[in-house]
């Protein structure tokens, strides 16, 4: 069972997107997946049309995965379930920090999956907080949707320097340029530098879309409405390199 | 998506597929996916093997042809042609799997069903599927319904199940193709190949060999029909291998029948099996067709070809020559007769024939037995093949004589002891096939036809080359058997009974 994490300390820039979509490619191609909505806004969910429970279950997140294992629904798409968010989810960080060895209970809990799942996606709440190292080191490879401007070129920098400082493995960081519009100048430049300095970043991109944002609309997949509009085509090349990196691990 | 179980029920008659949607509708979104019309075309060898291996093979609408292993499809291909035998079918896992459940048998047509599978999504107000169903529809009268549960939406699972209560008439297990196949007429699908003849150990020896005898006979004349129709080579080795086990049996049990009837009964059953003789060489060189080619190197292609040619052409003639026997008045006759025999009621003319099985049966295993012993006691280096040969004849017939009764005889060490038989038989065995393929094939041999002369000496010095061998390996396999343990198994499984029941 391999976990990915579509994570940036910064919102809006696709996680959500990012996730639902690898998710769908993931069970597509028979690989029994399970998205977990970390988020407490719950869009991937929402996405789904998976509705949490009503109960306030945060404070056994991180008990034991067989608490986890009630909350997991169906999705519309076969191989694929999901973990929906709830709101509750807001106090993960408060809660990690009431508990001892809490960078490696998120990699515990998720160890019970081994046996049902082949591929665990993690959509990740946008902050840099005690549950953001829980997912860093659960995670085999976290996927960070960098979008081609000043600002998200900071704040991936700021995250290459917490794992440094941390001493976490970098190596996990795979960074792939997100929401790119090419037609404007400084997404072009921004690219070509980032590029230039971090060999890291995949070759895939995925592009500022509408089809993308008509996902709430449809509350789908891109694949399932807009089959053959280029950010379909840019998921499946994004879920080509990422199942590439897995199979290496 | 996961189903974490699907539960299905026989519908009440005429229930139509509008009633249950307008049901659904008061709880669920409801939308049924087009219904697909399929034809099912089964088929199975003359064994049933592939069903008896929990297998089911069957063709759809255009060409395509689907295998199940218990009740998953687990791969699909399309043909052109129909096939009839797993080399028909292109490499991949149908032909692999073909091939070690069907070996050299055909498939054959078994049964048709028409089903019609309508599936069914019932949505939330999310529009959120949180119920699949299924209904299968194979008459007015003969309609399944399936709910499929997804995790996390067990109580809509519920809910729709509830709504539908009133239009079931009752739950089925383990809904799936072989269940349908029961329901509708698959009860050809049992093996055709075991002959099942109760004796007891204290019957008397005479009705138990009468029994066999007569059950032997007919399992037989089960494959007249696909010898003369020729629809596999298998056909007429089983319709040999009974008439050879009842000759055996005759042979084996002479002293328990009345005399008169074995004189009768033994030359007619040896002429009978002896007009099958030549086809069973021929096809036994033609099934081995890929491993005589890869034994060769290509230049001898071209005289293999012609060797081939001649041998399919003289099938052809054995063939037909083999079915007007077979369909002939005398042929009909004489089995009938051999029959007619076998199946008097016992006269116990012997004082023996009135001896319990079980002990009579004893006392021969342990006298063949120690016969072969000493056989092989006086074998040395220079023995010649024939001496051989003549054991893996005794070899045969002590393991047809266990093979017979082994219903009485203690089981797990017997099962044992003949799985042991089995193996010296297969070298044995082998040794023997390369010396009657030598033979065979020196008879081809023709000066006119150089090419093909060519090729068959060059066969001829690889079999010769391989017979040397076996013969090592031969000797090494009857010392391995003929040990001092043995010895002792066969005295404690067999010698400890009555010793005066065989004079």
């Amino acid at each position: 069972m391999k976990v990915i994490a579509c994570y940036s300390m910064k919102g809006g820039v696709g996680k959500t997107a990012s996730s639902v979509n690898l998710a769908y490619w993931g069970a597509k191609s028979g690989l029994k997946t399970l998205l977990i909505d970390l988020d407490p806004q719950g869009a991937s969910s929402f996405y789904f049309r998976v509705q949490p429970s009503k109960k306030k279950w945060a404070e056994r997140f991180f008990n034991a995965y067989e608490d986890l294992l009630k909350h997991i629904k169906a999705s519309d798409f076969e191989n694929l379930d999901i973990i929906p968010a709830h709101l509750s989810f807001r106090n993960f960080d408060t809660l990690l920090a009431s508990l001892n060895k809490r960078n490696n209970r998120l990699k515990r809990i998720l160890k019970g999956f081994k046996g049902e799942y082949d591929l665990v996606i993690l959509d990740c709440p946008p902050s840099i907080s005690h549950l953001s190292e829980a997912i860093f080191i659960a995670s085999d490879t976290i996927l960070v949707p960098v979008i081609p401007t000043t600002l998200s070129e900071r704040t991936f920098e700021q995250l290459l320097a917490f794992f440094k400082e941390k001493k976490y493995q970098n190596k996990k960081i795979t960074p792939f340029f997100s929401m790119v519009q090419s037609q404007k100048t400084l997404h072009k430049s921004t690219i070509d530098s980032m590029r230039t300095r971090y060999k890291t970043f995949l070759n895939t991109s995925i592009p500022y879309s509408t089809d993308i944002e008509k996902m709430g609309e449809h509350r789908a997949p891109v694949d399932t409405f807009a089959k053959s509009k280029p950010a379909n085509r840019a998921y499946i090349e994004l879920w080509g390199e990422v199942s590439a990196i897995l199979k290496g691990k | 998506m996961s189903l974490l179980a699907e539960k299905t029920w026989r519908l009440r008659k005429n229930i139509e597929q509008d009633q249950i949607l307008l049901a659904l509708s008061s709880k669920f979104n409801t939308e049924a996916v087009n219904g697909v019309e399929s034809e099912y075309q089964f088929y199975d060898d003359f064994d049933a093997d592939l069903w008896q291996s929990d297998y089911l093979f069957c063709g759809l609408n255009k060409g395509t042809f689907q295998l199940f292993q218990k009740n998953k499809q687990i791969s699909e291909v399309r043909m052109l042609k129909q096939p009839r035998f797993y080399w028909d079918f292109p490499d991949g896992l149908v032909r692999d799997r073909l091939k070690k459940q069907l070996k050299y048998r055909a498939l054959l047509p078994v049964t048709t069903l028409s089903i019609c599978t309508t599936n069914f999504l019932l949505r939330n107000n999310d529009q959120k599927i949180v119920v699949k169903g299924r209904l299968t529809r194979l008459s007015p009268d003969e309609q399944y319904f399936s709910l499929q549960v997804l995790r996390g939406y067990e109580k809509s699972c519920r809910s729709a199940e509830s709504i539908l209560d009133s239009s079931f008439k009752e739950p089925i297990d383990d809904f799936n193709l072989r269940y349908l196949l029961l329901k509708n007429g698959a009860q050809d699908l049992q093996p055709r190949k075991s002959i099942k003849v109760s004796i007891t150990p204290d019957m008397p020896v005479e009705n138990s060999v009468r029994r066999m005898a007569v059950a032997m006979l007919e399992q037989a004349q089960l494959n007249v029909e696909g010898t003369v129709a020729d629809i596999d080579t298998e056909f007429l080795h089983q319709y040999r291998v009974n008439l050879r086990k009842v000759r055996s049996l005759l042979g084996l049990l002479k002293k328990v029948i009345p005399l008169v009837m074995l004189e009768e009964v033994k030359p007619k059953l040896s002429f009978i099996a002896g007009k099958t003789n030549k086809l069973r060489d021929l096809d036994v060189f033609l099934l081995d067709h890929d491993h005589y080619r890869a034994m060769l190197p290509l230049e001898f292609s071209s005289g293999l070809n012609e060797l081939y040619a001649v041998i399919e052409k003289q099938r052809k003639r054995e063939k037909h020559s083999v079915a007007k026997y077979l369909l002939s008045e005398d042929y009909t006759a004489n089995m009938a007769y051999c029959l007619s025999e076998l199946a008097k009621d016992s006269t116990f003319e012997h004082p023996i024939s009135r001896k319990p099985v079980l002990a009579v049966v004893n006392k021969l295993l342990l006298k063949r037995y120690q016969k072969m012993n000493l056989i092989v006691a006086a074998f040395h280096i220079e023995t010649p093949d024939e001496d051989i040969h003549d054991l893996r004849i005794e070899f045969k017939k002590l393991r047809y004589l266990i093979e017979f009764f082994i219903d009485v005889l203690p089981k797990k060490r017997t099962h044992q002891l003949l799985s042991h038989i089995k193996k010296t038989q297969t070298v044995l065995g082998d040794f023997n096939d390369l010396c009657v393929q030598i033979e065979f094939l020196t008879a081809y041999r023709d000066d006119s036809k150089i090419e093909m002369t060519k090729a068959l000496s060059a066969f001829i010095a690889i079999l010769y080359l391989q017979q040397k061998q076996l013969r090592c390996m031969a000797e090494k396999t009857l010392l391995s058997f003929f040990t001092d343990d043995m010895a002792t198994e066969f005295n404690l499984l067999y010698g400890a009974l009555d010793k005066g029941v065989l004079k």
